[in-house]
């Protein structure tokens, strides 16, 4: 003797459930194969069910008015024999336990190769757009990947010195990559257009009061406030005021057209293992001094771990560079190929200033602009640089006469 | 019913036998106790399945309650080296035809999706399309005359698929190549839900003429009017006059599958009235009261279904089920590089799960 | 909110157009007094009269070749196939008029007319009855496709599709039928801030993998993230299978890096391929790994008790997923 669980079946091509309309029997009622024993109710039609078993009705384990899904036991029937019963096809209904997955072995699957070099597409594009020839490397990643972090290093590191011959003197090193690309950018620029360069010096009193406040709030406890934020606003909202400084010169096959760019986007010079990188701010204009500190904190961080993407160092419209960290006040910054003009900031040092005719110690910054005077004249240059300089001798009075540019 | 002309009966509902101008049939009371005892068995395969899908052992199952005079008679009137294209409701026929009654059920359990070799029996795999096995009845039949035999070929098919343009295009093909084929039409009065009358605006057989052959009315549930109708066509067609069209007017007496409930679209009296009109009823009646069968012949055949029955039912359940890879089998008869590889990347997934044979 | 099943929200969303247009018609076989074969219309024509809910030959060419006259004569049909398998007969009508009658009169023609049929497996049928027939009319121009995943989607994009000027295909995974969901009965098809049908929708936000699917295949998704561990899938239903909502899909492909698209539909020029071409094209430079596609094998539709074997499950998608955070 033993006992078969009868299983509500799918009676109809891809029901979930049935409700009980009525059973036949009770426990302890002998039954033969296919009698009724119960009447069901699906979404398509009344059903009778016939019993599958014969024997004796052990239990009965759903009620009458009682909704059953398929595969759940209903009535269980103590056999003479033993005989497998099989559910019903059909959906698999929801499982009211959470979702598993069948454990596998490690998926040890062939890796797709192909002649060329295993390499992402983004990362090919970083390698092609830096100078690089990625079939000279050898990849770090799995399947002899070259990965982001192989083509970065590739771009940064060093080459071995060649061995140099006795007669000639001194040490000789290749250019190439970061440093061979900011070489020719140089040049370009240079030897281009024609670059004009002025210079202010600016009282920071006023400005470093507000980093100070801004750096005491604990609301932006996490963010590096510096002049620098307040400098690049200032830049910002200038290149915004005078549109000519943020466009570009672009020669055409009849002569010239000046682009001039509706959106800031402020490139920051930055010093990082690699070498000098220009990572952008895109949409900088109309930011609040803690969004531009963010942003501007966000992607130094990022260019200085190597984790820029192309498009996080191409696309801006105007840079400013910070000198001051080295401990010089000025100089004449060459412009970002592209671009018409660049700011550099100096040292913030306190000097002797003359307040109200005395006297007085004030931190003062020097301001340097260079530009393109095909693109921005002298006249418009000097304006450029003065808006920014009396935008941080007295940054809350200017917010508040010109909110917005 | 309509205003039809009379269907040919030789054996009324009462199992009174009687005469008819046009037809008619003589039988050894062997040939008679075979006709009962194939439509008994027949009827038993057909309960139990019934059952047996109510009971999770099969998806799903088309009855062919009512109609075992129609698909026996017919399929008996045979000969071996003919051919028969039944739909999928058509047990009668294929049983006729040999497929033994596993290989019915294998399909209903979804181990399949054929079940047994057409050619060998000589009887086409079961077709759930609708009318699609018209056209290849007439394909068939075209090849059997271009081979210069005197084969026919008989293809089975609805009152429903009569609107289906396969089977009309069967009709001209069959007429314009003078095909040797029977088409027989169980118009069982039902397809699905809809009526006979949904289907065509007059009686089916009448719309032969139109095609161009003859169209014959049989009472489907008189199991010798349906043998002796379908040789007469199968006669015609081996002569070489080319098709008939025999319609035989039957009841669908289950529903249109295991799925369907038939309470919500026709009324409970229309079945008692043909319950009256039973095929296997009148036959025995009419071998009982013409001595041909007695109580024991009757009780060893009913032993003989149960029988039967016991052992369909410990057979469904022991049938095999396929290996999965076998997807992959027979899908082209000289497989190509690009599913092989298929075939090597599904038993790789397979092979790469903890738990070896879990499904 | 009510609960209930998709095929009852596509019973009411039909209700809902029929009340607003007196021309929406349907025509099927045993959709009338038995209400269809999966109660999709059930009651239907009680309410509404059989020469609004009208029966039909068993034709499939048949019923759509008239519908397009219904239309021409300015009615707006709603016509069921009762399977997808059963579309065949009528592919010829499909492909050579329906599709191409508004472009053949320069516009003067339209056809608004809906073709619903129940599509998709997993319901253990026999043959005919589990197939995914979508790439066929996403190829074909002039058509429109959409697929709902839930009750809530089964019911807008149902009145959508009919308000709809042009043809619809409209594909009900019938392997949800029964599925249950919470829908607004009261949400007008087209109001502002909710899902339009033309567009994707997000079902699971994620940052991982995007996961692209449609029809019975989202509820598999969605159970695979559940079962994701440590990784956070995004979901994308497609619902709109013809047009394509791309841009849904390359702003969550240009976020994670990593697209997996699931179908039941057989491997070869499913609309995996055609998903999984757009985002090579469109995304190149933000993948992190090839975009991977779970679906039917290149082999006719199984027996029912092989078809687990055949159809995209969780532990497929999840081991696509496994393939593609590899790299």
């Amino acid at each position: 003797m033993s006992s078969e669980i009868f299983r509500l079946p799918d009676v109809g091509e891809g029901l979930t459930e049935a409700e009980i309309l009525r059973w036949w029997v009770q426990p302890g009622d002998q039954v033969s194969v296919n009698q009724t024993i119960c009447e069901i109710e699906t979404a398509k039609a009344a059903v009778e069910l016939p019993c599958p078993f014969a024997g004796t009705i052990d239990a009965i384990h759903v009620e009458v008015g009682q909704i059953v899904a398929v595969g759940a036991p209903i009535i269980t029937i103590a056999v003479q024999t033993s005989e497998p019963v099989l559910v019903g096809y059909g959906v698999k209904g929801a499982s009211a336990s959470q979702p598993t997955r069948r454990a596998r072995v490690t998926d040890g699957s062939a890796a797709i190769t192909g002649a060329r070099t295993r390499i992402k597409p983004v990362v090919r594009k970083l390698a092609r757009d830096n100078g690089l020839d990625v079939s000279q490397l050898t990849g770090s990643g799995p399947h002899g990947e070259v990965t982001r972090a192989d083509v970065l290093a590739a771009l940064g590191t060093e080459p071995a010195l060649p061995s140099v011959s006795p007669d000639e003197p001194g040490d000789r090193i290749p250019v190439r990559g970061v440093h061979r690309a900011m070489a020719e950018a140089m040049v370009q620029s240079k030897f281009t257009a024609p670059h004009v360069t002025e210079w202010v010096d600016v009282d920071m009193s006023r400005a470093m009061q507000i980093v100070q406040r801004l750096r005491e709030n604990p609301a932006h406890a996490a963010l590096r406030i510096t002049p620098l934020a307040l400098v690049a606003m200032g830049w910002i909202r200038a290149a915004q005021r005078f549109p000519r400084i943020n466009s570009t010169w672009v020669d055409t096959t009849d002569g010239a057209d000046i682009i001039v760019h509706r959106s800031v986007h402020l490139g920051l010079a930055a010093d990082t293992p690699r070498g000098l990188l220009v990572p952008v701010v895109k949409n900088a204009g109309g930011m609040t001094i803690v969004e531009l500190a963010r942003m501007i904190q966000q992607v130094i961080d990022v260019a200085r771990e190597g984790r820029s993407s192309p498009t996080d160092l191409t696309g801006g419209t105007i840079t400013l560079t910070n000198v001051g960290v080295f401990g010089v006040d000025g100089g004449t910054p060459i412009l970002t190929p592209g671009q018409s003009a660049i700011l550099a900031m100096g040292r913030i040092l306190d000097r002797p200033w003359v307040v109200n005719g005395e006297i007085a110690v004030r931190p003062i910054l020097q301001l340097t602009l260079s530009f393109d005077h095909r693109v921005i004249d002298g006249a418009l240059g000097s304006r450029a640089l003065a808006s920014v300089a009396e935008f941080l001798s007295d940054p809350a009075m200017e917010l508040l006469f010109d909110p917005t540019v | 019913m309509t205003a039809e002309t009379d269907p040919v009966q030789l054996l009324t509902p009462e199992g009174q036998r009687v005469a008819h101008p046009d037809y008619d049939i003589d039988l050894s009371p062997g040939e008679m106790r075979d006709l009962y005892r194939r439509m008994v068995m027949l009827r038993r395969l057909d309960v139990e399945a019934t059952a047996l899908q109510r009971q999770g052992e099969l998806g799903i199952w088309a009855s062919c309650l009512g109609q075992e005079a129609a698909q026996v008679g017919s399929a008996a009137a045979l000969r071996p080296s003919d051919f028969a294209f039944p739909t999928y409701r058509d047990h009668g026929v294929a049983l006729t035809r040999g497929v033994q009654p596993l290989q019915i059920l294998e399909l209903y359990r979804g181990l399949t999706n054929g079940g047994w070799d057409p050619l060998e029996k000589r009887c086409g795999l079961y077709t759930i399309v609708i009318g699609n096995q018209v056209l290849h009845g007439v394909g068939y039949a075209m090849g059997q005359s271009l081979d210069g035999t005197d084969d026919a070929t008989i293809t089975y098919f609805g009152d429903g698929a009569t609107a289906q343009g396969d089977v009309n295009e069967g009709f001209v093909f069959a007429s314009v190549f003078t095909a040797p084929v029977v088409f027989f039409c169980q118009n069982n009065q039902w397809a699905i839900s809809q009526p006979r009358e949904r289907q065509s605006a007059v009686p089916i057989h009448q719309r032969a003429t139109g095609f161009g052959f003859p169209g014959a009315f049989v009472d489907g549930n008189d199991v010798l009017a349906v043998m002796a109708v379908t040789r007469s066509a199968l006669e015609r067609a081996r002569s070489g006059n080319g098709a008939t069209l025999i319609e035989a007017y039957t009841y669908r007496m289950g529903a249109h599958t295991t799925s369907d409930d038939p309470t919500r679209y026709r009324m409970g009296d229309e079945v008692e009235r043909w319950r009256l009109r039973d095929p296997i009823e009148r036959l025995k009646v009419y071998l009982a009261r013409e001595g041909i069968a007695d109580r024991t012949y009757f009780d060893t055949i009913d032993r003989e279904a149960d029988d039967m029955a016991v052992t369909l039912r410990e057979g469904v359940r022991r049938l095999p089920v396929p290996e999965a890879v076998s997807i992959f089998d027979h899908v082209y008869a000289e497989e190509h590089s690009l599913l092989h590889a298929q075939r090597a990347e599904f038993e790789e997934y397979h092979a790469g799960f903890l738990d070896q044979g879990v499904r | 909110m009510t609960t209930i099943t998709m095929a009852r929200a596509v019973n009411e969303g039909l209700r809902v157009a029929m009340d607003a247009d007196s021309k929406v018609v349907l025509f099927g076989q045993d959709i009338g007094r038995l209400g269809g074969v999966f109660r999709v219309t059930d009651g239907l024509q009680k309410d509404f009269g059989e020469h609004r809910v009208m029966d039909a030959p068993l034709a499939e060419s048949g019923i759509v070749g008239t519908a397009i006259g219904l239309a021409m004569r300015g009615y707006r049909p709603v016509i069921e196939i009762q399977f997808e398998a059963f579309v065949y007969p009528a592919f010829d009508q499909i492909v050579s008029q329906v599709a191409k009658m508004h472009r053949r009169s320069a516009g003067t023609v339209r056809l608004p007319m809906v073709i619903r049929m129940p599509y998709g497996g997993g319901i253990g049928a026999v043959e005919h009855h589990s197939e995914s027939p979508e790439a066929y009319f996403v190829h074909t121009a002039g058509l429109r496709v959409l697929t709902p995943s839930d009750p809530q989607s089964a019911y807008l994009t149902i009145q959508q599709a009919i308000a709809c000027e042009d043809p619809v295909i409209f594909l009900e995974p019938k392997r949800r039928y029964w599925d249950k969901g919470e829908v607004d009965l009261d949400s007008a098809a087209g109001s502002a801030g909710l899902l339009s049908p033309w567009r994707a929708r997000i079902m699971r936000p994620g940052t991982d993998v995007t996961v692209i699917a449609y029809g019975p295949m989202v509820r598999t998704c969605l159970e695979a993230a559940e079962a994701a561990d440590g990784l956070e899938l995004e979901v994308i239903d497609l619902q709109s299978l013809s047009p394509l909502d791309l841009a849904t899909v390359v702003e969550s492909v240009e976020r994670t890096g990593r697209a997996v698209i699931v179908h039941e539909a057989s491997r070869t020029v499913g609309l995996g391929a055609e998903i999984a071409a757009e985002i090579a094209e469109r995304c190149f430079y933000s993948l992190e790994a090839p975009v991977q596609r779970v679906t039917g094998y290149d082999v006719p539709y199984p027996a029912s008790r092989l078809e687990e074997d055949f159809l995209p499950d969780l532990d497929r998608v999840l081991t696509a997923v496994d393939r593609v955070m590899e790299g």
